[in-house]
């Protein structure tokens, strides 16, 4: 009951924000004025903020930005010893480095390390926690790109990236951090730059009590749907989530822009009700799947979860089994990856949801601006589908649908079971499942799973599987990097390719895309043609073991 | 007292959309059989090579026929078979479509005789030598040797070759009944004819390579299409690929589960693979997409109407616009009086009368609905009547009856031929004129008797039409020559959203430009030669097979019944194609849930028996319920093709209700149908033994 | 000189990447740093640190009789080690021989026996066998999942199995390194008679997923009450008074699960 009244208050609150928040992102990125910050950021930088791109340079802007970002961060992995605040740790290994380089990069925030035995507090803080806050700039810029893609009238440029990035980044990023951080620290978040403190505990022994800057780092973990922990535990961590509350607030926090960025779109195209309607089609397939998940944890059913007698294993008493179970579906759905109990010991089918959230191409509703334009492509095939089925060539808020925005929608949402299946199916043609935790079917889900979070730029896991060997590393890394950056690049294409388009005027004969029939349609697209999809790999894995 | 037209006279009923016999829908299964050899000759993997979908089941057939020759069982064997038919069943609805296109070629083929040429400088030539711009005679009983316009003489034609029409029809000179199309006879008189089409590329070349479908291209829509579907297939094989690894890992997990014709050691067997991979890709729609095109161009043939290209038939059903012609479209051809209005103080018999009497010799329309609304046509006329023919310079027409003159005309001339200035019936003409109808001034002597209402006549039934137009979201603009006060008038009565008055050619094209400015789509008919260039720039441009050469060559379509009207099917006849398209995409889609719950409890539950979980239809056996849904996927496609030739059953009303409407028979019937049909046949294929 | 465009572009992304560097990673934490100074702050900023370590990290406690214990950590409450056990739900075979890994199964039946005997109460568990591993047979029948039972064993006992007979078959004990999956048994756990609502709760028989969960539930302290109330000679409704003073309820009644914090009740219990 008490696991219920948890969810309706975050939807309460997220319907709270939804406009005066969405509406205050609008003016972020449709704004022209210029802060002196951002003055002198473009300054530095040397960038014209009034020069637009076209979809072809923005593209090549994010790539080189990312790209630096990746050579950046990696460098820094490597030669963190030598720095200030290493805290006395190695530098990182080659393959790990690489690995959590392109993981930050990619806002996935997957992580083959253990943060308290790898990461100095520095590297955490300035190679990190920068690309918490710029890998999610990216996200929404990018969908940004797309919403002016659909808004614009023959046009051939759609912003500028660095512009945007900076916007962004200081406007909406920047000080809901600072607020969340201190929100944080009242919550007993940890936030210093101590390499921790011995304590005597009261049987005598001694206990390595860490410190770090935690807080600033926790709430754009969160805010920016990346995931990354500071420590190994991640959110079940007291020093990351201490209460019941703050879990609250990190749940809200995950999927505060995610759900707002519909209010973006609807503002953008000038009809707030296709916003609505996309907030819809998220609200649906979200509530479906917290439910679902809570459902099946609580019911608890699974030989140790009988012999316990609650699925506890994992899970904080604080959190208790309900709202770990919505924290792990709300992680999932949005591109968050971060965790406060461990996947790999729920129950079978209570496991399989994180991963069918993610299948879905997380979009419900996603990463922060990944989700949306994932959202926005299915909605695409769908106006394609149905707008045939009233006997028009399909247009999408008067974007006629044609053939090359088909390719580059089809080509989007054939990488992601491309890279999931593909990897997945390698990881067992080559042997090296085996680093599986787990045997049998839960042992197959472990290495779907990664796959599954690293295709979809997640970062949760079943934690249970041995992923720093070269192989994982190498392998994730790319599956973080193809699926992030190619269903990006279609993005960007498609924006252009809308952008282009003339605006077919609207009338009766035009499919209506804000009516609960499309919303429901959408919804059924998702499931059917994307989830579908994985089913029967989901078969010999989480329903193999849960319907034993 | 004013008498109203339709009182005393009877309207003419609008023409009826042309009442032929519509076979399509109807499924001769002489005609699956006739098609069955041409189904056949479509396996060449290089013709099979351009349905991607369909490719791929006969690349999954090959490999399931060496499997079965490698290893046979019953149940390979019956999958194999099942996957050839589902392949030659696709064939089948292709062969089928073309197969009714191929009759209609035959008959216009044997139109295009080999026909002897007379040109005007004496020689005779081949009709197929003939050369653009030549010159040639054709006399009564002659067939005409090529497209052409006549340049000199007049005559009666028999067009029921290509029209199917058995009246006759007049072409003359000059004007906007030049054109003639080769093939055709003379059946009276003799005519010129200026040869316009390049050799090889006459009109009936033309129709017989159109209904046959031998050039058809993909429409726009078609090639979306067809890339989602691609999409489509290439991740189901993914899904499928990807599956065997999985498969051969949890078979070596589960040392306890035996061998079965589904997985062994080596994974998944390649005749289930192949199976589950046939059953998910989207064949259905896959298998009929280019015989519902097909269906589509042959549904406009029955219609009489000849698309140039798939393309603008497509283009039919996005139109926004439709410019319609006021006459012989909106309104009857002529117009007709409508009532008397008597100046005060005049007898309305003596009106009537008076008119009447003027117009006894007056042999257009307009004259003879004045007759008739006066009454008493079959009383002749005085012979001592001297009649006043009608003149440009006059402006009004009349008869002289000893002492009696009277005259009926335009009030301008006809005032001044009296002499007189009256403010009543000034007031009485700007009232009829504004009203949009036509002012005729009636007068005997130097006394103003009165004023005819003439008005426009718009056809029955198309306010309805035009309402339905709107409930789709099309806008219908009239075009008329008339003034816009008048055109107004007619517009609102007609119910149409706007109208274009005075419409010079410029006028319909600049019009045109702005709409498809706006983004919108424009459709227009036209027959003459002045037209060609609005029709030339409209999306959709149906030129009257009464028309110029030029008009006809301009639009992308070409009415051999010259029915205007027809654009408002054609429009249906676009969205039904597009509705057809999506409602089995949808339909395909849907099924493969069914599939799922098919094929992957009947495969895995032998190594986690938890999974038979999942078998919610209960069937009976893991080959049963495999191969139920490879026959299911098979033998749907053969169900279908009456739909994909039919088209979706398609009723004027805006998008909402048709999505609702497609949406619940073939999203939600696309759910439930395969799970009752899957179940159906596995129910039969049980009492096969070994199965 | 003009720079190539795509050497200017990454040129500007780098400068970009600078910027952003100094701004998010370096002024933005090191603000917070500083606000976590502020009083009020800075007690929680550094880790909620009291006389005997930090209330929000659990402790082991070292089966240390005097003191309510711990749920179980994947990780012996070391903070520079954080994380679970991430075993499955039905990981129930045990791993036995020279390198032994217990399944989740037994370490869940050994921890409830254990704590049963340690609180004096019925620590029988579904599942469970009486000496504390996972009562899970491999059965092997003549056709795989089917036919009769040719041959049962117990695959979490080399002793005396937990069964004696299962479908007429006598119950062999396990070998060591013998995996009798992979020779075609059908793995079975057997539920046995313990009651479906075991005495000792389910937080004393798991492991969180921190490894440092600072929380126990209320029935499980309730449970330890009566033995440290014994070994302290205390009042028993002191000591549960002291639970309930030391249990944080749910946040607004609807946040979370009460939980109690073992640290602050043993300080409060030694500070008596």
């Amino acid at each position: 009951m008490a696991g219920w009244l948890f969810v309706l208050t975050l939807i309460a609150a997220l319907v709270a924000v939804y406009r005066p928040f969405g509406d205050h992102m609008y003016r972020v990125v449709s704004g022209t004025r210029h802060s002196a910050v951002e003055r002198g950021v473009y300054r530095l930088v040397g960038v014209d903020a009034s020069a637009g791109q076209t979809w072809g340079v923005y593209a090549r802007s994010v790539l080189a930005f990312s790209a630096v970002s990746i050579l950046f961060l990696y460098a820094f992995l490597r030669v963190q010893d030598r720095l200030w605040l290493s805290l006395g740790l190695p530098a990182v290994g080659d393959h790990i480095a690489w690995n959590t380089a392109v993981s930050f990069v990619t806002n996935t925030n997957w992580q083959a390390y253990s943060g308290e035995s790898t990461m100095g507090h520095l590297v955490q803080m300035a190679g990190l926690a920068v690309q918490n806050f710029v890998s999610a700039g990216v996200g929404i810029a990018v969908a940004v790109v797309l919403m002016r893609g659909f808004a614009a009238r023959n046009a051939e440029t759609l912003g500028n990236f660095l512009v945007d990035l900076t916007r962004i980044t200081l406007r909406i990023l920047l000080p809901l951090s600072v607020l969340f951080a201190v929100v944080f620290m009242v919550g007993g978040v940890v936030q210093n730059l101590s390499g921790g403190t011995d304590v005597t505990t009261l049987t005598g022994a001694t206990q390595h009590i860490t410190g770090g800057p935690v807080a600033s780092q926790e709430a754009i973990k969160e805010l920016g749907t990346n995931g990354g922990g500071f420590y190994n535990a991640n959110s079940a961590h007291p020093f990351e989530n201490p209460s019941a509350w703050t879990n609250w607030v990190q749940i809200f926090l995950i999927l505060l822009i995610p759900f707002s960025l519909p209010r973006v779109f609807g503002r953008m195209v000038g009809q707030n009700r296709q916003g609505y309607a996309i907030a819809a089609v998220m609200a649906i397939l979200a509530l479906g799947s917290v439910a679902l998940t809570v459902g099946f944890e609580i019911h608890g059913a699974g030989t140790v979860p009988q012999a316990v007698g609650a699925a506890m294993e994992g899970k904080e008493t604080r959190f208790g089994v309900a709202n770990s179970a919505t924290f792990a579906a709300a992680t999932t759905l949005t591109s968050t990856g971060a965790v406060n109990s461990f996947h790999d010991s729920y129950t079978a089918l209570g496991g399989m949801m994180p991963m069918v959230n993610m299948m879905l191409g997380e979009v419900a509703p996603g990463g922060v601006g990944s989700g949306l334009y994932g959202m926005l492509i299915l909605a695409t095939i769908t106006v394609f589908v149905a707008g045939l089925m009233v006997g028009r060539t399909p247009e999408y808020l008067g974007k006629k649908i044609q053939a090359r925005e088909i390719k580059l929608a089809s080509l989007y949402f054939l990488v992601t079971p491309l890279i999931v299946l593909g990897g997945t199916a390698a990881a067992f043609g080559t042997g090296n499942a085996s680093t599986a935790l787990n045997e049998g079917p839960h042992g197959l889900s472990e290495v779907l799973y990664a796959f599954t979070s690293a295709g979809n730029n997640n970062g949760s896991a079943f934690a249970g599987i041995t992923v720093n060997t070269p192989w994982w590393d190498i392998a994730l890394g790319l599956a973080m990097l193809l699926g992030r950056f190619l269903p990006l690049i279609l993005v960007l294409a498609l924006a252009g390719s809308l952008a282009r388009r003339q605006p077919v005027p609207e009338s009766d004969g035009t499919l209506p895309t804000h009516r609960p029939l499309f919303v429901g349609m959408v919804a059924g697209v998702t499931v059917v043609l994307v989830a579908l999809t994985f089913l029967p790999a989901l078969a010999l894995g989480p329903l193999a073991e849960g319907l034993s | 007292m004013t008498t109203t037209l339709n009182d005393l006279i009877e309207v003419d009923p609008a023409p009826e959309p042309p009442a032929k016999p519509v076979k399509a829908g109807l499924l001769d299964p002489r005609q699956l059989l006739r098609s069955v050899p041409d189904a056949l000759r479509k396996l060449d993997p290089r013709v099979m090579w351009r349905n991607p979908v369909m490719f791929i089941v006969e690349v999954g057939a090959v490999f399931t026929t060496v499997l079965s020759m490698a290893q046979p069982s019953l149940f390979a064997w019956l999958i194999t078979i099942w996957l050839w038919l589902t392949v030659v069943f696709a064939n089948l609805a292709e062969a089928v479509a073309e197969g009714r296109g191929k009759a209609q070629a035959a008959t216009l083929r044997s139109a295009r005789q080999d026909t002897v040429a007379h040109l005007t400088d004496g020689r005779d030539i081949a009709a197929p030598q003939l050369q653009q711009g030549d010159l040639v005679i054709v006399e009564a009983g002659q067939v005409i040797p090529g497209d052409g316009d006549v340049v000199e003489g007049i005559a009666s034609v028999d067009e029921s070759a290509i029209t199917g029409e058995s009246a006759p029809v007049i072409r003359e000179s000059g004007g906007d009944r030049s054109a003639v199309t080769g093939g055709t006879r003379v059946l009276s008189d003799r005519i010129v004819v200026r040869i316009t089409q390049r050799p090889g590329e006459s009109f009936v070349d033309r129709m017989i390579a159109l209904v046959e479908g031998a050039n058809r291209q993909k429409t726009p829509n078609e090639i979306a299409l067809n890339i989602l579907l691609a999409a489509l297939t290439i991740i189901f094989l993914l899904a499928v690929v990807t599956l065997q690894p999985l498969a051969i890992f949890s078979k070596a997990y589960q040392a306890a589960a035996p061998d079965t014709a589904a997985l062994d050691g080596h994974g998944v067997t390649g005749i289930v693979l192949v199976s589950l991979l046939v059953c998910l890709i989207p064949t259905t729609i896959g298998a009929l997409l280019s015989a519902i095109g097909i269906a589509g161009m042959d549904r406009l043939v029955q219609r009489n109407v000849l698309a140039m290209s798939g393309r603008a038939v497509e283009a039919a059903g996005d139109v926004n616009t439709l410019l319609l012609d006021k006459t012989g479209t909106i309104t009857l051809g002529n117009r007709q009086a409508a009532s008397f209005v008597p100046l005060q103080g005049v007898d309305p018999e003596v009106l009537a009368e008076a008119a009447r009497l003027s117009s006894l010799a007056d042999e257009t329309p307009e004259g003879r609905s004045i007759v008739a609304l006066a009454g008493g046509g079959d009383v002749p006329a005085p012979a001592s009547a001297q009649w006043v023919p009608f003149s440009a310079q006059t402006r009004m027409s009349g008869v002289d009856l000893g002492g009696r003159r009277i005259r009926k005309g335009a009030a301008s001339a006809v005032l001044k031929w009296a002499g007189v200035r009256d403010a009543e019936v000034d007031e009485i003409v700007d009232r009829i004129s504004s009203g949009g109808g036509t002012p005729l001034v009636v007068a005997e002597n130097d006394r103003v008797l009165g004023v005819i209402h003439l008005k426009d006549v718009v056809k029955p039934g198309m306010r309805e039409r035009f309402g339905e137009m709107r409930r789709m979201g099309i806008r219908t603009v009239m075009i008329t020559g008339d003034n816009p006060r008048t055109a107004a008038a007619i517009a609102a009565e007609a119910g149409v959203d706007d109208f274009l008055a005075e419409a010079t050619p410029e006028d319909k094209i600049a019009y045109i430009r702005t709409e498809q400015q706006g983004g919108r789509l424009v459709a227009m008919t036209g027959d003459g030669t002045n037209d060609a260039p609005a029709l030339a720039q409209a999306d959709v441009g149906v030129a009257m097979n009464t028309g110029t050469s030029a008009a006809k060559e301009a639009g992308n379509m070409v009415d051999l019944d010259s029915d205007p009207t027809k654009l408002i099917e054609i429009v249906e006849i676009g969205k039904q194609l597009l509705i057809t398209r999506g409602a089995l995409t949808t339909f395909s889609i849907a099924n493969d849930i069914a599939k799922y719950f098919a094929i992957i409890p009947a495969m895995f539950a032998a190594v986690y028996p938890g999974l038979d979980t999942l078998n919610i239809m209960r069937l009976h056996s893991p080959g049963s319920a495999i191969l139920s849904a490879v026959v299911f996927n098979a033998i749907v496609i053969v169900f279908l093709i009456p739909l994909a030739l039919r088209g979706v059953r398609y009723r004027p009303s805006s998008a909402s209700r048709l999505l609702s409407r497609n949406l619940l028979i073939y999203g939600l019937g696309g759910v439930v149908a395969p799970f009752l049909g899957i179940k159906l046949i596995d129910l039969l294929i049980q009492l096969i033994p070994g199965i | 000189m003009r720079l190539p465009a795509w050497l200017a572009q990454h040129l500007a992304a780098l400068r970009a990447l600078l910027v952003l560097t100094v701004v998010l990673g370096l002024a933005y934490p090191l603000l917070m740093v500083g606000i976590g100074t502020l009083p009020g702050l800075s007690g929680r900023a550094s880790g909620s640190i009291g006389p005997a370590g930090s209330t929000l990290i659990g402790q082991s406690f070292d089966d240390d009789s005097r003191y309510f214990q711990s749920r179980p950590s994947a990780t012996g409450y070391d903070p520079a080690a954080t994380g679970a056990s991430n075993l499955g739900p039905e990981s129930i075979v045990d791993t036995l021989g020279d390198d032994p890994s217990p399944s989740l199964l037994t370490q869940v039946c050994a921890r409830s026996l254990a704590v049963g005997e340690r609180e004096g109460v019925d620590g029988r568990r579904p599942y469970c066998t009486a000496e504390g591993v996972g009562a899970v047979l491999a059965v092997f029948h003549r056709d795989g999942f089917t036919g009769p039972v040719t041959r049962v064993v117990s695959v979490n006992q080399t002793g005396t199995p937990f069964l004696a007979v299962y479908q007429g078959v006598r119950v062999e004990p396990a070998e060591n390194g013998v995996d009798y999956r992979a020779l075609g048994a059908v793995i079975t756990p057997v539920r046995g008679d313990a009651p479906s609502r075991p005495v000792v709760p389910a937080d004393a028989v798991t492991a969180s997923g921190s490894g440092l969960d600072p929380h126990i539930s209320p029935a499980y302290a309730a449970l330890q009450a009566p033995r440290v109330a014994r070994e302290r000679n205390l009042d028993l409704a002191r000591v549960r008074e002291l639970i309930t003073e030391h249990t944080d309820g749910r946040t607004l009644g609807f946040l979370g699960e009460p939980g109690v914090n073992v640290l602050e009740l043993n300080v409060a219990l030694d500070g008596r």
